[in-house]
C-alpha cells in the first residue's frame, strides 16, 4: 500500500517538478512567468504518442522528434508571446499573452489530435502495473537526469554561465557583449524540451490528452512557489513533496477533498514563507 | 348597381373569414418544422453523430412516404457546441425566428438545464434526451417529455444488477468531478444506502487525476464487491481498470454507458483489463444469448446497414433519434394539427408506445416516459454495430 502511494506520488511529483523547472528556465531568461509551461508538458505526451504510437517511429528517433517539436514551441513562445511584452513587464501583459498562446496550443491540439485521451506507447515494456512499472519510475529518472544535466550545463559550460549571467542581470550581460536575445531564445527552446520531457516521461501515466496542459500549468506552478522562484532544486523538492502529499491525501481523504488539502497546505506554506521554502527574501535597496 | 343588405352581410362575412381560411390552408400546406439542437462540433459531439443519423433517417423515411397528412418534415439543425450559452441562443432562434412546431434536443443535461425553461415559456413541445432528474417537471415544464431514461432509472438498473444479480453487499461509488458526476454520485450513494447496501467508499474524483490507485486501494481494503462508476471520462474509466489489474483484483465495475466507449479499449494496458465491466444498456440494443438483437432492432439494423455506419457510434443514439422524429410526426398525424397544445395533449395520452429504442408512456403528471425495465446492463467490451451483449445474469 505504502509502496503504491509512494510510487505514484514520486512519479506525478517528478512531472510537476519538471514543469516547475520549465517555469524557472523561462523566468530566469526573461523575468516572465510563461503560462505555456503546462502546455509544453501536454505536448510532450501528444508528440510522443503521435511519433511512436501513431507513426510507429522507433523510440529514440521518436523521442528526439518529440523533444525537438517541444523546443520549437518553446522558441515560438518567446517570439510570439514574450518578446513583444518585455518592454512592459511592470504591466504584467505577459499573463495575457502567454495564457492566450497557451489556449491556442490547447485548442489546436484538440482539433488536430483528439478531444479524447489517447494511449501513450509502452516505451520499455517493464513492469505490469505494480509499483516498479516503468510508468512510475520513468518520470523520476527523467527529473533527476534533467537536474543533473542543468547543473552541469550551468556550472561547467560557457553557454550555461552565459544563461546565468542574463538571469542575474541582463543589462550588465548585454553591456559585456553577450547576445542576450539569442540566449533568451535558447533558454526558451531548452525550457520547451524540459517541459516536453515531463509529458513524454509521464505519458503512460497522464495519457496523451489535450486537457492535461491546464492541470500541469496549475500543479506545476505549486513547486515553483514552494521551492522559490528560479530555484530548480527547490522546485524538485517541492514537486516531489507535492506529488507524495497529493497521493497520500487521495488515499486518506479521497476525491476532490484531496485537491482541497493540497492547496490548503500550499497556502499555509506561502503564509509562513512567502518567498518559498528554499527561496531567499528579495534584496532591498536602502 | 344597388347593394342589398344580404349581399353586404355575405361579402363582409367572406372578407372577415378569408384571412383565417388562408391561414388555415397555409398551415395545412406548410412543412412541419422541427428544431434539432445538438452538439455537432466540439469535444462532446460523439452522441450527436448517432442521434443525427437517426433524426435524418426518420425524417427522410417519412417524407419519402408522402409526409404527415401531406406535410413534409423540415429538420432545422443548430449546433450548440456543447455550450449552454450557445444552446440558449439556438433555442431562441428556432422558437422566435424559425417558428418551429416542436424541438428535439439539446442532447446533454448541462445545456438542457439552460434551455428547458425557455422552451417552457414559449410552450413549444420538446423531447428531452438528458438524464438529470430535475429536467422533467410537468408542473413547471408541461411541454417537456423525456425520451431517454432518467438518471434514477440508470441508477436503478445498476443497483438492481449489483444487488440482485451480482449479490453484492458492499460497494464503492466513484464519479468524476463534473456537474453530472457530482449529482450522479449523490443520487447513487443515497439510493444504494436506501436499498440496504453498504457503501464502503465513495469519491468524486478529478477526471484528470493521473492515478486512481489510492482510491482503488481504499476500496479493496474496505472489502468492496463492486465498483460503481459514474464518469463520462474514458481516461478516468481506463485508469480505474488499469489500477484494478495492478492490484490483482477482479472486482466487477458497473455503471455509466461511457464504460463501453471504444476509446477505453485503446487506453487499457491489456484488452483483458476491460473484462468484468458492465455498462448501462438497453434491451432494444443488446444481443441476447442467441447473439441477436430484438426483432424490431434487428430489422432496423439490417435495413440501414450500408446506408450509414453503425460501428462508430451507439445504436441507442440512432434509435432515440428515430423515435423522437416519429413521436412528433405521429402526434401531428393523429391530431391533424401541429399546434403546441394538440401535440402536447397527444403525448400525454401515450401508453407503452412501441419505439425502436424503448417503450414510452406519458401522462399529464408524469413525463418520464421511458420504460424502466427496458434499461439493463451490458458487457462493456462487446460492442458490435453499436450494440452490446447482455451482461451475465439476465434471462
Amino acid at each position: 500500500m505504502l509502496a503504491a502511494i509512494l510510487a505514484a506520488g514520486l512519479a506525478v511529483g517528478s512531472i510537476y517538478a519538471l514543469i516547475g523547472v520549465t517555469y524557472n528556465i523561462m523566468f530566469s531568461a526573461s523575468r516572465v512567468m510563461s503560462f505555456t509551461s503546462g502546455q509544453l508538458g501536454m505536448l510532450g505526451g501528444v508528440f510522443g504518442a503521435l511519433c511512436i504510437g501513431r507513426l510507429h517511429i522507433p523510440i529514440i528517433p521518436g523521442f528526439v522528434l518529440a523533444m525537438t517539436g517541444c523546443a520549437l514551441v518553446g522558441l515560438v513562445t518567446e517570439i510570439v508571446a514574450v518578446r513583444p511584452v518585455l518592454k512592459a513587464l511592470d504591466q504584467h501583459l505577459y499573463v495575457l499573452s502567454t495564457l492566450g498562446f497557451a489556449l491556442m496550443i490547447q485548442t489546436f491540439t484538440a482539433i488536430e489530435f483528439s478531444t479524447e485521451p489517447q494511449p501513450f506507447p509502452h516505451l520499455l515494456g517493464i513492469g505490469q502495473g505494480g509499483p516498479l512499472d516503468e510508468k512510475f519510475w520513468l518520470p523520476v529518472v527523467a527529473c533527476f537526469a534533467t537536474i543533473i544535466g542543468l547543473e552541469l550545463l550551468y556550472r561547467r559550460t560557457l553557454v550555461g554561465r552565459a544563461f546565468l549571467a542574463i538571469a542575474e542581470d541582463n543589462f550588465a550581460a548585454r553591456a559585456l557583449g553577450l547576445p542576450e536575445r539569442n540566449l533568451r531564445m535558447a533558454s526558451f527552446a531548452l525550457a520547451g524540451a524540459v517541459g516536453g520531457l515531463a509529458g513524454f516521461s509521464g505519458g503512460e501515466l497522464l495519457l496523451a490528452f489535450f486537457a492535461n496542459g491546464a492541470t500541469l500549468n496549475f500543479l506545476g506552478f505549486v513547486p515553483v512557489a514552494l521551492g522559490g522562484l528560479g530555484n530548480n532544486r527547490g522546485a524538485v523538492i517541492g514537486g516531489l513533496a507535492l506529488g507524495v502529499f497529493q497521493q497520500a491525501a487521495n488515499f486518506l481523504m479521497g476525491g476532490v477533498f484531496a485537491g482541497v488539502a493540497v492547496f490548503a497546505v500550499f497556502i499555509v506554506v506561502l503564509l509562513a514563507a512567502p518567498q518559498g521554502l528554499f527561496g531567499s527574501p528579495p534584496a532591498r535597496r536602502v | 348597381m344597388s347593394l342589398t343588405r344580404r349581399a353586404l352581410v355575405g361579402t363582409s362575412a367572406a372578407a372577415l373569414a378569408a384571412p383565417a381560411l388562408i391561414r388555415s390552408a397555409r398551415a395545412e400546406a406548410e412543412p412541419i418544422r422541427i428544431g434539432w439542437l445538438a452538439t455537432f462540433t466540439g469535444p462532446l459531439s460523439s452522441p450527436t453523430i448517432g442521434f443525427d443519423r437517426g433524426v435524418k433517417y426518420a425524417a427522410e423515411q417519412i417524407n419519402a412516404a408522402g409526409g404527415v397528412n401531406g406535410r413534409m418534415l423540415e429538420i432545422i439543425s443548430r449546433d450548440t457546441q456543447g455550450d449552454p450559452t450557445k444552446a440558449v441562443n439556438a433555442a431562441q432562434d428556432v422558437i422566435s425566428r424559425q417558428k418551429v412546431h416542436a424541438i428535439f434536443g439539446p442532447v446533454n443535461s448541462g445545456e438542457l438545464l439552460a434551455t428547458t425553461p425557455i422552451m417552457a415559456r414559449a410552450k413549444v413541445p420538446s423531447l428531452v434526451a438528458g438524464v438529470v432528474n430535475s429536467l422533467i417537471d410537468p408542473a413547471k415544464f408541461p411541454n417537456a417529455f423525456r425520451v431517454t431514461p432518467s438518471n434514477a432509472q440508470w441508477d436503478g438498473a445498476v443497483l438492481n444488477y449489483c444487488q440482485n444479480i451480482l449479490k453484492a453487499k458492499k460497494v464503492t461509488i466513484m464519479a468524476d468531478a463534473t456537474g453530472y458526476g457530482t449529482s450522479a454520485h449523490d443520487d447513487s450513494v443515497a439510493s444504494f444506502k436506501k436499498a440496504g447496501l453498504d457503501v464502503v467508499y465513495d469519491a468524486v474524483i478529478d477526471p484528470a487525476q493521473p492515478d486512481v490507485t489510492p482510491d482503488m486501494l481504499r476500496s479493496k481494503n474496505a472489502g468492496a464487491e463492486v465498483i460503481v462508476s459514474w464518469t463520462v471520462s474514458s481516461g478516468m474509466a481506463a485508469r480505474m481498470m488499469n489500477a484494478r489489474a495492478a492490484l490483482n483484483w477482479d472486482v466487477p465495475i458497473a455503471g455509466h454507458p461511457a464504460l463501453g466507449t471504444g476509446e477505453i479499449g485503446k487506453l487499457v494496458n491489456k484488452p483483458e483489463y476491460w473484462d468484468k465491466v458492465y455498462q448501462v444498456g438497453y434491451r432494444s440494443c443488446s444481443y441476447g444469448a442467441d447473439g441477436k438483437l430484438p426483432k424490431a432492432s434487428q430489422e432496423f439494423v439490417d435495413s440501414v446497414r450500408g446506408k450509414f455506419p453503425l460501428q462508430d457510434t451507439s445504436l441507442w443514439w440512432i434509435a432515440s433519434g428515430v423515435d423522437a422524429i416519429r413521436l412528433i410526426a405521429e402526434a401531428v398525424a393523429k391530431t391533424g394539427s401541429s399546434d403546441s397544445d394538440k401535440i402536447i395533449g397527444y403525448w400525454n395520452t401515450l401508453q407503452m408506445w412501441p419505439g425502436l429504442y424503448g417503450h414510452y408512456s406519458f401522462s399529464p403528471t408524469d413525463h418520464n416516459g421511458f420504460l424502466g425495465t427496458d434499461v439493463v446492463m451490458s458487457k462493456a467490451n462487446t460492442a458490435r454495430e453499436g450494440a452490446f451483449d447482455l451482461a451475465p445474469g439476465y434471462a
